[in-house]
Protein backbone atom coordinates (compact mmCIF):
# COMPACT_ATOMS: atom_id res chain seq x y z
CA UNK A 1 0.00 0.00 0.00
CA UNK A 2 1.05 3.70 -0.63
CA UNK A 3 2.72 5.72 2.43
CA UNK A 4 -0.07 8.28 1.27
CA UNK A 5 -2.75 5.85 1.78
CA UNK A 6 -1.10 4.16 4.97
CA UNK A 7 -0.89 7.78 6.86
CA UNK A 8 -4.16 8.44 6.22
CA UNK A 9 -5.50 5.39 7.34
CA UNK A 10 -3.75 5.76 10.71
CA UNK A 11 -4.33 9.68 10.67
CA UNK A 12 -8.41 8.83 10.72
CA UNK A 13 -7.64 5.77 13.38
CA UNK A 14 -5.35 8.66 15.31
CA UNK A 15 -8.12 11.06 15.46
CA UNK A 16 -10.84 8.76 16.23
CA UNK A 17 -9.24 7.40 19.36
CA UNK A 18 -8.12 10.85 20.49
CA UNK A 19 -12.54 11.99 20.46
CA UNK A 20 -12.91 9.02 21.74
CA UNK A 21 -10.65 8.86 24.77
CA UNK A 22 -11.48 12.87 25.57
CA UNK A 23 -8.18 14.33 24.59
CA UNK A 24 -10.05 16.97 22.71
CA UNK A 25 -11.90 17.72 26.21
CA UNK A 26 -10.76 21.20 27.58
CA UNK A 27 -12.25 19.88 30.58
CA UNK A 28 -9.82 16.79 30.89
CA UNK A 29 -6.90 18.76 29.79
CA UNK A 30 -7.41 21.10 32.31
CA UNK A 31 -7.99 18.66 35.13
CA UNK A 32 -4.69 16.94 34.17
CA UNK A 33 -2.48 20.27 34.55
CA UNK A 34 -4.67 20.72 37.08
CA UNK A 35 -3.68 17.31 38.87
CA UNK A 36 -7.06 16.91 39.59
CA UNK A 37 -8.48 14.87 36.86
CA UNK A 38 -6.01 12.22 35.50
CA UNK A 39 -7.51 10.51 32.61
CA UNK A 40 -5.03 12.22 29.72
CA UNK A 41 -1.55 11.75 31.78
CA UNK A 42 -2.67 7.93 32.31
CA UNK A 43 -3.48 7.58 28.79
CA UNK A 44 -0.27 9.18 27.56
CA UNK A 45 1.14 6.93 30.01
CA UNK A 46 -0.31 3.65 28.61
CA UNK A 47 0.41 4.70 25.22
CA UNK A 48 3.96 4.96 25.85
CA UNK A 49 3.98 1.87 27.86
CA UNK A 50 2.88 0.29 25.29
CA UNK A 51 4.10 1.83 22.61
CA UNK A 52 7.84 1.64 23.85
CA UNK A 53 7.40 -2.09 24.39
CA UNK A 54 6.12 -2.25 20.79
CA UNK A 55 8.85 -0.57 19.20
CA UNK A 56 11.82 -2.18 21.05
CA UNK A 57 9.81 -5.22 19.82
CA UNK A 58 9.92 -4.47 16.38
CA UNK A 59 13.28 -3.41 16.79
CA UNK A 60 14.94 -6.53 18.00
CA UNK A 61 13.80 -8.14 14.20
CA UNK A 62 15.26 -5.09 12.95
CA UNK A 63 11.51 -3.86 11.86
CA UNK A 64 11.43 -0.18 13.58
CA UNK A 65 11.57 2.94 11.46
CA UNK A 66 12.30 5.17 14.13
CA UNK A 67 12.86 8.92 13.79
CA UNK A 68 14.84 10.43 17.07
CA UNK A 69 14.71 13.84 17.36
CA UNK A 70 18.30 15.77 18.24
CA UNK A 71 18.59 16.69 21.80
CA UNK A 72 19.75 20.46 21.00
CA UNK A 73 19.42 21.22 24.91
CA UNK A 74 18.55 25.13 24.73
CA UNK A 75 16.31 25.02 22.08
CA UNK A 76 14.13 21.49 23.24
CA UNK A 77 13.99 23.63 26.80
CA UNK A 78 12.89 26.74 25.38
CA UNK A 79 10.45 25.33 22.89
CA UNK A 80 9.38 23.07 25.62
CA UNK A 81 8.54 25.78 27.70
CA UNK A 82 6.33 27.82 25.20
CA UNK A 83 5.11 25.32 24.22
CA UNK A 84 3.81 24.42 27.82
CA UNK A 85 2.32 27.82 27.95
CA UNK A 86 0.37 27.47 24.78
CA UNK A 87 -1.28 24.11 25.75
CA UNK A 88 -2.52 25.30 29.37
CA UNK A 89 -3.78 28.76 27.86
CA UNK A 90 -5.79 27.10 25.13
CA UNK A 91 -6.47 23.13 26.32
CA UNK A 92 -5.49 21.80 23.46
CA UNK A 93 -2.29 20.67 21.59
CA UNK A 94 -1.37 20.84 18.17
CA UNK A 95 -2.94 17.05 17.55
CA UNK A 96 -5.91 17.79 19.51
CA UNK A 97 -6.84 21.41 18.12
CA UNK A 98 -7.00 19.91 14.12
CA UNK A 99 -9.65 16.75 16.25
CA UNK A 100 -11.46 19.63 18.19
CA UNK A 101 -11.91 21.75 15.28
CA UNK A 102 -13.33 18.38 12.80
CA UNK A 103 -15.71 18.01 16.08
CA UNK A 104 -16.99 21.75 14.97
CA UNK A 105 -15.75 23.48 17.99
CA UNK A 106 -14.79 27.05 17.38
CA UNK A 107 -11.96 27.29 20.31
CA UNK A 108 -10.08 24.59 18.48
CA UNK A 109 -10.48 26.06 15.65
CA UNK A 110 -9.11 29.32 16.90
CA UNK A 111 -6.25 27.25 18.32
CA UNK A 112 -5.58 25.60 14.92
CA UNK A 113 -5.38 29.14 13.03
CA UNK A 114 -2.68 30.51 15.67
CA UNK A 115 -1.22 27.04 15.57
CA UNK A 116 -0.45 28.16 11.67
CA UNK A 117 0.28 31.64 12.73
CA UNK A 118 3.00 30.36 15.29
CA UNK A 119 4.44 27.63 12.75
CA UNK A 120 4.57 31.06 10.70
CA UNK A 121 6.49 33.13 13.18
CA UNK A 122 9.23 30.45 14.01
CA UNK A 123 9.78 30.63 10.04
CA UNK A 124 10.41 33.99 10.37
CA UNK A 125 12.80 34.04 13.77
CA UNK A 126 14.12 30.54 12.40
CA UNK A 127 17.86 32.29 11.42
CA UNK A 128 18.41 33.94 14.93
CA UNK A 129 16.94 30.96 16.75
CA UNK A 130 18.82 28.63 15.09
CA UNK A 131 22.23 29.68 15.94
CA UNK A 132 21.38 31.38 18.95
CA UNK A 133 19.57 27.76 20.51
CA UNK A 134 19.50 24.83 18.08
CA UNK A 135 23.38 24.66 17.02
CA UNK A 136 24.96 25.27 20.47
CA UNK A 137 25.08 22.36 23.50
CA UNK A 138 23.98 19.65 20.26
CA UNK A 139 24.09 16.60 21.21
CA UNK A 140 22.43 15.00 17.99
CA UNK A 141 19.94 12.17 17.63
CA UNK A 142 20.17 10.63 20.99
CA UNK A 143 18.14 7.59 22.78
CA UNK A 144 19.27 6.14 26.39
CA UNK A 145 20.57 3.18 24.54
CA UNK A 146 23.24 5.12 23.06
CA UNK A 147 23.47 7.01 26.09
CA UNK A 148 23.82 3.77 28.96
CA UNK A 149 24.77 1.37 26.40
CA UNK A 150 22.27 -0.93 27.19
CA UNK A 151 20.13 -3.10 24.61
CA UNK A 152 17.08 -0.77 24.11
CA UNK A 153 14.99 -3.56 24.66
CA UNK A 154 16.11 -4.18 28.28
CA UNK A 155 15.62 -0.97 28.85
CA UNK A 156 11.98 -0.72 26.97
CA UNK A 157 10.83 -3.24 29.29
CA UNK A 158 11.43 -2.20 33.04
CA UNK A 159 10.35 1.14 31.48
CA UNK A 160 7.03 -0.11 30.23
CA UNK A 161 6.63 -1.83 33.37
CA UNK A 162 6.82 1.17 35.36
CA UNK A 163 5.01 3.28 33.09
CA UNK A 164 1.51 1.09 32.83
CA UNK A 165 1.97 0.47 36.72
CA UNK A 166 1.97 3.99 37.45
CA UNK A 167 -1.37 4.95 34.93
CA UNK A 168 -3.10 1.85 36.42
CA UNK A 169 -2.06 1.72 40.50
CA UNK A 170 -0.63 4.59 41.16
CA UNK A 171 -2.62 7.93 39.25
CA UNK A 172 -5.56 8.79 41.48
CA UNK A 173 -7.96 11.91 40.68
CA UNK A 174 -8.36 14.11 43.46
CA UNK A 175 -11.06 15.91 43.17
CA UNK A 176 -11.63 19.16 46.18
CA UNK B 1 -25.23 10.62 30.90
CA UNK B 2 -22.06 9.80 31.96
CA UNK B 3 -19.36 12.55 32.59
CA UNK B 4 -16.51 10.05 31.91
CA UNK B 5 -15.40 10.14 27.70
CA UNK B 6 -16.76 7.66 25.62
CA UNK B 7 -13.71 5.12 25.89
CA UNK B 8 -11.83 4.30 28.97
CA UNK B 9 -8.08 5.75 29.20
CA UNK B 10 -7.03 2.40 29.31
CA UNK B 11 -8.94 0.95 26.30
CA UNK B 12 -7.62 4.72 24.26
CA UNK B 13 -3.96 4.23 25.82
CA UNK B 14 -3.21 0.54 24.72
CA UNK B 15 -5.10 1.15 21.22
CA UNK B 16 -2.46 4.36 20.99
CA UNK B 17 0.55 2.19 22.21
CA UNK B 18 -0.72 -0.01 19.36
CA UNK B 19 -1.12 2.23 16.35
CA UNK B 20 2.17 3.63 17.42
CA UNK B 21 4.25 0.69 16.96
CA UNK B 22 1.75 0.06 13.71
CA UNK B 23 3.00 3.08 12.09
CA UNK B 24 6.66 2.65 13.57
CA UNK B 25 6.61 -0.90 11.75
CA UNK B 26 4.89 0.23 8.27
CA UNK B 27 6.26 3.60 7.94
CA UNK B 28 7.59 6.57 10.66
CA UNK B 29 6.07 7.23 14.56
CA UNK B 30 3.37 9.53 14.82
CA UNK B 31 3.69 13.45 14.18
CA UNK B 32 1.86 16.49 13.74
CA UNK B 33 3.07 19.82 14.27
CA UNK B 34 5.65 19.83 11.50
CA UNK B 35 2.30 19.59 8.96
CA UNK B 36 1.47 22.94 10.42
CA UNK B 37 4.97 24.00 8.85
CA UNK B 38 4.08 22.57 5.69
CA UNK B 39 0.58 23.94 5.05
CA UNK B 40 2.17 27.48 5.92
CA UNK B 41 4.78 26.73 3.50
CA UNK B 42 1.64 25.74 0.36
CA UNK B 43 0.07 28.94 1.47
CA UNK B 44 3.17 30.97 0.92
CA UNK B 45 4.17 29.47 -2.10
CA UNK B 46 0.71 29.83 -3.28
CA UNK B 47 0.86 33.89 -2.41
CA UNK B 48 4.17 35.49 -2.57
CA UNK B 49 6.52 32.24 -3.91
CA UNK B 50 9.45 34.88 -3.68
CA UNK B 51 9.19 35.33 -0.10
CA UNK B 52 8.89 31.50 0.52
CA UNK B 53 11.68 30.64 -1.34
CA UNK B 54 13.97 33.56 1.22
CA UNK B 55 13.09 32.25 3.83
CA UNK B 56 15.12 29.39 5.06
CA UNK B 57 12.50 27.23 7.19
CA UNK B 58 9.45 27.71 4.42
CA UNK B 59 11.70 26.94 1.44
CA UNK B 60 12.48 23.36 2.81
CA UNK B 61 8.39 22.72 1.89
CA UNK B 62 5.49 23.45 -0.38
CA UNK B 63 6.76 23.78 -3.81
CA UNK B 64 5.03 23.11 -7.18
CA UNK B 65 6.44 20.22 -8.02
CA UNK B 66 6.58 18.85 -4.80
CA UNK B 67 4.43 20.12 -2.34
CA UNK B 68 5.28 18.44 0.54
CA UNK B 69 1.85 16.47 0.89
CA UNK B 70 4.18 13.07 2.37
CA UNK B 71 2.32 10.17 4.83
CA UNK B 72 2.93 13.09 7.63
CA UNK B 73 0.29 15.38 5.98
CA UNK B 74 -1.83 12.97 5.09
CA UNK B 75 -1.62 11.88 8.73
CA UNK B 76 -2.96 15.19 9.80
CA UNK B 77 -5.35 15.49 7.21
CA UNK B 78 -6.41 11.90 8.24
CA UNK B 79 -6.70 13.29 11.89
CA UNK B 80 -9.63 15.74 10.82
CA UNK B 81 -11.35 13.47 8.97
CA UNK B 82 -11.41 10.53 11.19
CA UNK B 83 -12.23 13.02 14.30
CA UNK B 84 -14.59 15.16 12.12
CA UNK B 85 -16.26 11.35 11.32
CA UNK B 86 -16.55 9.66 14.94
CA UNK B 87 -17.68 12.94 16.29
CA UNK B 88 -20.53 12.91 13.81
CA UNK B 89 -21.72 9.34 14.34
CA UNK B 90 -21.08 9.48 18.34
CA UNK B 91 -21.65 13.16 19.26
CA UNK B 92 -24.52 12.39 21.58
CA UNK B 93 -22.43 10.09 23.60
CA UNK B 94 -19.52 12.48 23.98
CA UNK B 95 -20.49 14.19 27.42
CA UNK B 96 -22.05 17.18 27.63
CA UNK B 97 -19.41 19.28 29.35
CA UNK B 98 -17.12 18.32 26.51
CA UNK B 99 -19.39 19.40 23.56
CA UNK B 100 -19.25 22.97 22.27
CA UNK B 101 -16.59 26.00 21.88
CA UNK B 102 -17.15 27.19 24.87
CA UNK B 103 -15.95 25.25 27.98
CA UNK B 104 -17.98 25.16 31.59
CA UNK B 105 -14.65 24.80 33.37
CA UNK B 106 -13.31 28.36 31.53
CA UNK B 107 -16.52 29.94 31.68
CA UNK B 108 -16.74 29.79 35.58
CA UNK B 109 -13.22 31.12 35.72
CA UNK B 110 -13.04 33.84 32.84
CA UNK B 111 -16.68 34.81 32.13
CA UNK B 112 -18.86 33.75 28.90
CA UNK B 113 -17.44 36.17 26.50
CA UNK B 114 -16.51 34.30 23.57
CA UNK B 115 -14.02 36.80 22.47
CA UNK B 116 -12.56 36.25 25.46
CA UNK B 117 -11.96 32.49 25.07
CA UNK B 118 -10.96 32.65 21.18
CA UNK B 119 -8.47 35.35 21.94
CA UNK B 120 -6.77 32.77 24.29
CA UNK B 121 -7.52 30.21 21.96
CA UNK B 122 -5.73 31.68 19.09
CA UNK B 123 -2.73 32.89 21.67
CA UNK B 124 -2.38 29.92 22.66
CA UNK B 125 -1.96 28.00 19.44
CA UNK B 126 0.49 30.40 17.65
CA UNK B 127 2.88 29.58 21.10
CA UNK B 128 1.98 26.24 20.95
CA UNK B 129 3.65 25.83 17.80
CA UNK B 130 6.37 28.16 17.69
CA UNK B 131 7.32 26.16 20.82
CA UNK B 132 7.08 22.94 19.00
CA UNK B 133 9.00 23.87 15.80
CA UNK B 134 11.75 25.31 18.12
CA UNK B 135 11.73 21.95 20.28
CA UNK B 136 11.42 19.86 17.05
CA UNK B 137 7.97 18.43 17.87
CA UNK B 138 5.11 18.17 20.16
CA UNK B 139 2.56 16.09 21.81
CA UNK B 140 2.46 13.10 19.20
CA UNK B 141 5.98 13.52 18.02
CA UNK B 142 8.02 14.39 20.93
CA UNK B 143 5.93 13.40 23.60
CA UNK B 144 4.04 9.83 22.35
CA UNK B 145 6.97 8.52 19.81
CA UNK B 146 9.60 10.31 21.00
CA UNK B 147 9.64 8.96 24.80
CA UNK B 148 8.57 5.86 23.25
CA UNK B 149 11.21 5.27 21.19
CA UNK B 150 13.58 6.57 24.72
CA UNK B 151 14.66 9.75 22.78
CA UNK B 152 16.88 12.39 25.56
CA UNK B 153 15.02 15.46 23.36
CA UNK B 154 11.94 13.55 23.96
CA UNK B 155 12.38 13.19 27.86
CA UNK B 156 13.83 16.50 28.60
CA UNK B 157 10.49 18.28 26.14
CA UNK B 158 8.15 16.21 28.21
CA UNK B 159 9.17 17.14 31.59
CA UNK B 160 9.97 20.83 30.61
CA UNK B 161 6.53 21.05 28.95
CA UNK B 162 4.51 19.83 31.56
CA UNK B 163 6.46 21.54 34.46
CA UNK B 164 5.68 24.39 33.06
CA UNK B 165 1.78 23.99 31.84
CA UNK B 166 1.29 23.11 35.61
CA UNK B 167 2.46 26.23 36.71
CA UNK B 168 0.41 27.97 34.27
CA UNK B 169 -2.79 26.33 34.98
CA UNK B 170 -2.39 27.04 38.38
CA UNK B 171 -1.64 30.15 37.89
CA UNK B 172 -4.46 30.72 35.48
CA UNK B 173 -6.85 28.86 38.24
CA UNK B 174 -5.47 30.44 41.40
CA UNK B 175 -7.60 30.59 44.40
CA UNK B 176 -8.43 34.05 44.97
CA UNK B 177 -9.38 34.84 41.42
CA UNK B 178 -12.70 33.31 40.67
CA UNK B 179 -14.17 36.22 42.24
CA UNK B 180 -12.15 38.63 39.92
CA UNK B 181 -15.17 37.00 36.90
CA UNK B 182 -17.50 39.73 36.07
CA UNK B 183 -20.35 38.23 33.93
Amino acid sequence: MNTLVIGFLIGCAFGAILFLGGATSYRKILGTLRLRDMTIIKLMLTAIGVGSLGIYLLDLGGLAHMSIKPAYIWGVIAGGAIFGIGWAVSGYCPGTCVVGASEGKLDALFTLLGALFGAFLFSLAFPVLDSLLLQPANLGKVTLEDLLGIDGIYLAIPFSLALLYLAFFVLKDRYE
Amino acid sequence: MSDEPIISWKVAGVALGLLLTLATFLVSPLGVSTQFVVTDAMVTHQIAPQFAEANAYLAKYGEKENWGIGYGWMLVFGMLVGGGVTAALLRSRQPEQDQGSMPPMWQARFGPSRMKRFTAAFAGGALLLFGARLAGGCTSGHMISGISQLALSSFIFGVTTFAVAILVARFLYRKNASSEVVS
